[in-house]
């Protein structure tokens, strides 16, 4: 009896495992993996609504409530007096609130580096799901014009790209994703390739000679090449360390993004068109 | 399994996405974040033991692989391996029927499932799995499960309610195991 059972756990678990092993594979191949992000996409456009109502009540009511619940000690006699210097301070704080939001989004209305390219406003609702990308969620996707492989920036600079785009939602692969490398010059000269190094929230850059006159605080922009899926000049970061091996055979450079990319809520994404 | 536990498995695993996407996901620490679909997939092999801890780890994950853009499978994969490994450990953990040792399993558990999830993923191909996001993602799993497990147990009990006294795996109250 013990041992069927021990037969039938294994058979299972054998069987499970190669389940998985096939998804998998067929994730890797053209037309399985077309079929599994329409099945995403379709899942997103179900959860988005949801996502999107909750980040809208935790992100100003969250600092409203906080900044209330400190008033909950005082004395009954004051109740009537309270609750409406509880309510005028609920009115300040959700005005400030709004007023700075309208001020962020204002703030994307003149970015220089964009001129010429239109944009779609658009806000940030999520992050990523995984612990092991960095991604964030967009509350706009395929119906609002947004689609794969559009860049996107906020008001210091480069954000990230598009990599999928649901009907209503879209996922924006952020610059410092070990699996993002975008192609730069510094400061406007040069041709260099910045791939994004993980959690550490930075950016590193590859093809750096060791001859290279490199310095920290200089500016880090897209260079347009490499295809030109993004567009040139838009600015993506500092030089934040420079260091030559010890050969002087190359140099490893890391640059600090400019945008915050853990506080980033408005973003604007371009119907970059790639040439050809 | 019964209709009535895939009804229920489908139903927490449901809840348990909206819960990761719309509220867990925004609870960064360290750059990472807690994960209840991982936390699933270790209370069903504590719930149910290892057949039907890797099934609904397999249900799990492809569940959580769909908000993923990861490969499509990894963490059904992942989950799978640690359903089923929950479901041995249960059987051979001391003091098994007390919920506090469960809920703190579950929590290692779900650490142990973060490592394997990211070595797996580094062996797919894919680049930054392994290094300090490693360490920062395991950190949080295991602080949120500390805080989740028991809940998530509870509901995973719920799920396979009935099957376990069906198939003669429950033990009388007062009983033993052995």
């Amino acid at each position: 009896m013990a041992a069927n059972r021990r037969t039938s756990q294994r058979l299972t678990l054998v069987m499970l495992v190669l389940a998985s092993l096939t998804v998998l594979t067929l994730d890797y191949h053209g037309e399985a993996s077309h079929a599994i992000n329409h099945v995403r996409n379709a899942v997103r456009d179900v959860i988005s609504p949801i996502q999107r109502g909750i980040a809208a009540a935790l992100h100003p009511v969250g600092d409203v409530f906080s900044g209330t619940i400190h008033y909950g000690s005082l004395e009954t006699q004051n109740q009537q007096l309270r609750e409406e210097l509880g309510q005028i301070r609920l009115k300040l704080a959700a005005d400030a609130y709004a007023s700075a939001q309208a001020g962020r989004v204002l703030s994307l209305a003149h970015l220089p580096y964009v001129a010429g390219i239109p944009v779609i406003a658009s806000e940030v609702i999520g992050n990523s799901t995984s612990n092991f990308q960095s991604t964030v969620e967009l509350d706009g996707g395929t119906s609002s014009g947004i689609g794969p492989g559009m860049p996107v920036v906020a008001n210091a600079g480069l954000v990230g790209t598009v990599v999928s785009a649901s009907s209503s939602t879209a996922t924006v692969l952020l610059v410092t994703d070990p699996t993002s490398s975008i192609p730069v010059s510094i400061g406007g000269t040069g041709l260099y390739r910045a791939v994004g190094a993980g959690w550490e929230r930075a950016l590193t850059l590859d093809f750096v000679a060791g001859s290279t006159a490199v310095h920290r605080g200089e500016l880090v922009s897209t260079s347009g090449l490499g295809g030109g899926a993004l567009p040139a000049g838009i600015p993506l970061g500092v030089v934040r360390s420079v260091r030559v091996s010890s050969e002087g055979l190359s140099t490893a450079v890391t640059v600090t993004p400019l945008v915050n990319l853990d506080d980033v809520q408005f973003v604007e994404v371009l119907e970059w068109l790639e040439p050809g | 399994m019964t209709g009535v536990n895939w009804a229920r498995l489908a139903l927490v695993v449901a809840a348990g996405l909206i819960l990761q996407v719309s509220v867990l996901d925004q609870i960064t620490v360290l750059g990472a974040h807690p994960d209840v679909m991982i936390l699933v997939a270790a209370a069903a092999g504590m719930a149910a033991g290892p057949q039907r801890g890797a099934i609904a780890g397999f249900v799990a994950g492809l569940a959580a692989d769909l908000v993923i853009n990861l490969p499509y499978g990894l963490s059904a994969l992942t989950f799978v391996l640690l359903g089923f490994g929950t479901g041995l450990l249960r059987a051979n953990l001391a003091a098994r029927e007390v919920e506090m040792t469960q809920a703190a399993a579950c929590a290692a558990a779900a650490a142990a499932g973060t490592i394997l999830y990211a070595v797996l993923g580094a062996l797919t191909g894919r680049s930054g799995m392994l290094g300090l996001v490693t360490i920062y993602a395991v950190v949080d799993v295991t602080l949120g499960a500390v805080v989740l497990a028991w809940p998530v147990l509870a509901c995973l009990r719920w799920v396979f309610s009935g099957s376990r006294a069906r198939l003669g795996l429950a033990v009388p109250r007062g009983g033993s195991a052995v």
